[in-house]
C-alpha cells in the first residue's frame, strides 16, 4: 500500500503533538503532585490515580481549539485542584475522612484561585527554564 | 465508525452507551459529524441532536471534569451549523444558545464561545443581516487571532469576503479571497480550498470574465470532489449554469442547473432545489418556452408552501400561483419571488 506524503506529514505532526502533550504534562507533574499530596492531603496512591485521570483529560483537552499545549498548563492546574477538591469533599462528606483546619481552608477556596497561586510557580519554572 | 454506521432507530442502548460514555469515541463522533456538515447536513442534524439529547438526559457517566459540558456545547454547535446549511435559521439560533450554555461551564470557555459567536454571524449572514455581520465580525476575528485559532481565523476572513461582496465592496472581497487561496491552513484543508476557489469563480463570472471563472471552477472541483459531494460542488454547477446563461447558451445553462438540482436534492437542501427550479423557469420564459417554465414553477411551489420559505414574498407567491393557473405566467412575480428566496438563502 502506498502512503502519500500528506498522510505521513499528518502522522508525524500528530505524533509531535502527542509528544508535546506528554512533555508539558511531565513538566507540570511535580507541581501537580505537590498540590495533591501536600495541599489537598491525598495519599500517594490516591494522588497517582488522580494524576492518571488528569493526563487522560489533559490529552483530550489539548485537542480543543484555542490554545497551544504549553499555554494550556494553567487549565491543567485548575482541573487538578477541581478534581482533588471534589474527591476530598466527597470523602469528608461521607465521613470516610476527617478534616483539619488546613484541609478545610483549602477545600473552602475556589479551585480557580488555588490554581492561580500554583500557576505563579509555573511562571517561576518557565523563567528559570528560559534563563538556563 | 461502527456507531454511526448503525441507523439511530435500530441502535441498542448498549451500543449507544459504549460509544457516548467513552470520551475518545465521542470526540471522534464530533470530528466526523463536523466534517460531514457540508455533505450530509440532514443526517448530521439527526445524529448530533440525538447524541446531544442522550448525553443531556442519560449521560451521567460521560467524560471527566468539564467534558460533559464540552461535548454538549460541541454537539449543539454542530447541529446549529447543519441547520444553517439546511436554511433552518431559527432552529440554528436555538442550537447556538444551547452550545453556549454548554461552553460556559468549561475550563477555558473563551475560544469555544468565539467559535459559537462565529456560527451566529454565519447565520446572520444567511439571514441577509449584512450590516450586523460587518460590524461584529472583526471582534470575532480578533478573538481567533488572540487564541491562535488559525483555521477559524481563515473561516472568519472567508465570511468577511462574502459580506464585503454582498455590500458592494467586491474588490476587497476578491483581494481577501486571493490571500486565503495561498494561506497554508486553507491549502491543507481541501474542501475549504475548493470553497475559496469557487467563490473566486463566482466573482469572475459576475464580472463577465467567464473563461477565468471556468478556470477557477475546474480548479475548485478537484479538491472538492476528493472530499465527496458537498453543497459547494452543487453551487459550482449552479455558477457554471449562470455563466452559460450570461453567454446566451440557455440549453447548456439548463443542463448545469439540473445537475445542481440533483446534487442539492441528494443533500436534502429542498429550499435551494425550489429556488433553482424558479431560476430555470425564468430562463425558459426568456427563451419563450412558457409551458416548460410552468412545469418548473409547479415543481417548486409545494416546497415553498410547505417550508413557508418566503414570509416577505407572500404577495408575489400568490400572484405567481394565480398566473400559472391561468396559463399566463407573471414573469415579474416570478422574478420577485426568486429574489426573495435568494435573499434568504
Amino acid at each position: 500500500m502506498e502512503i502519500s506524503d500528506d498522510s505521513q506529514n499528518l502522522a508525524s505532526s500528530e505524533q509531535l503533538f502527542e509528544r508535546e502533550i506528554e512533555a508539558v504534562f511531565s513538566e507540570t507533574l511535580g507541581l501537580i503532585h505537590i498540590a495533591l499530596v501536600s495541599h489537598y492531603q491525598l495519599s500517594e496512591q490516591e494522588a497517582t490515580e488522580l494524576e492518571k485521570d488528569l493526563f487522560v483529560w489533559f490529552r483530550r483537552f489539548c485537542f480543543r481549539p484555542g490554545a497551544s499545549v504549553r499555554s494550556n498548563r494553567p487549565y491543567l492546574l485548575v482541573a487538578c485542584c477541581q478534581f482533588a477538591r471534589e474527591y476530598q469533599k466527597y470523602l469528608v462528606g461521607t465521613g470516610v475522612r476527617t478534616t483539619d483546619e488546613r484541609l478545610r481552608g483549602i477545600l473552602d477556596r475556589e479551585p480557580n484561585d488555588v490554581a492561580h497561586d500554583f500557576a505563579r510557580s509555573l511562571q517561576l519554572y518557565d523563567f528559570r527554564r528560559s534563563d538556563a | 465508525m461502527a456507531y454511526l454506521n448503525v441507523p439511530i432507530d435500530v441502535r441498542t442502548d448498549d451500543e449507544i452507551r459504549a460509544c457516548l460514555e467513552d470520551s475518545d469515541a465521542t470526540l471522534a463522533v464530533c470530528q466526523l459529524l463536523r466534517s460531514r456538515c457540508d455533505s450530509s447536513p440532514a443526517v448530521v442534524t439527526q445524529e448530533a441532536s440525538f447524541a446531544y439529547r442522550w448525553i443531556a438526559d442519560k449521560g451521567t457517566a460521560v467524560g471527566v471534569f468539564d467534558e460533559k459540558d464540552y461535548f454538549l456545547g460541541e454537539l449543539a454547535l454542530i447541529v446549529a451549523n447543519a441547520n444553517r446549511q439546511l436554511g433552518h435559521l431559527t432552529e440554528a439560533e436555538r442550537w447556538i444558545n444551547k452550545a453556549e450554555a454548554g461552553f460556559r461551564h468549561t475550563v477555558n470557555p473563551a475560544p469555544l464561545l468565539a467559535s459559537s459567536a462565529f456560527v451566529r454571524l454565519a447565520v446572520r449572514y444567511a439571514a441577509t443581516d449584512f450590516e450586523d455581520v460587518l460590524e461584529l465580525l472583526p471582534s470575532v476575528i480578533s478573538s481567533f487571532e488572540r487564541f491562535g485559532m488559525q483555521r477559524e481565523l481563515a473561516k472568519g476572513r472567508f465570511l468577511h469576503a462574502a459580506v464585503l461582496n454582498e455590500t458592494g465592496r467586491t474588490d476587497e472581497a476578491i483581494a481577501t479571497l486571493k490571500q486565503l487561496r495561498t494561506s497554508p491552513v486553507v491549502v491543507a484543508e481541501k474542501p475549504f480550498l475548493g470553497r475559496v476557489l469557487a467563490s473566486l469563480g463566482h466573482h469572475c463570472s459576475s464580472k463577465g470574465d467567464f473563461s477565468e471563472a471556468m478556470r477557477f471552477y475546474n480548479e475548485a472541483l478537484l479538491p472538492l470532489q476528493e472530499a465527496g459531494l458537498s453543497a459547494v460542488v452543487a453551487e459550482i454547477k449552479w455558477g457554471v449554469g449562470d455563466a452559460y446563461r450570461a453567454q446566451k447558451q440557455p440549453a447548456r445553462a439548463v443542463t448545469a442547473y439540473r445537475e445542481a438540482i440533483q446534487d442539492f436534492r441528494e443533500l436534502g437542501l429542498v429550499g435551494t432545489v425550489s429556488l433553482l427550479h424558479l431560476v430555470i423557469a425564468e430562463l425558459l420564459l426568456e427563451v419563450g418556452s412558457h409551458r416548460e417554465a410552468e412545469w418548473e414553477i409547479l415543481a417548486a411551489l409545494p416546497t415553498i408552501d410547505e417550508e413557508r420559505m418566503v414570509p416577505a414574498g407572500v404577495a408575489a407567491l400568490a400572484l405567481l400561483k394565480e398566473s400559472v393557473q391561468q396559463r399566463k405566467t407573471d414573469s415579474r412575480a416570478l422574478g420577485e419571488l426568486r429574489q426573495h428566496l435568494q435573499a434568504g438563502k
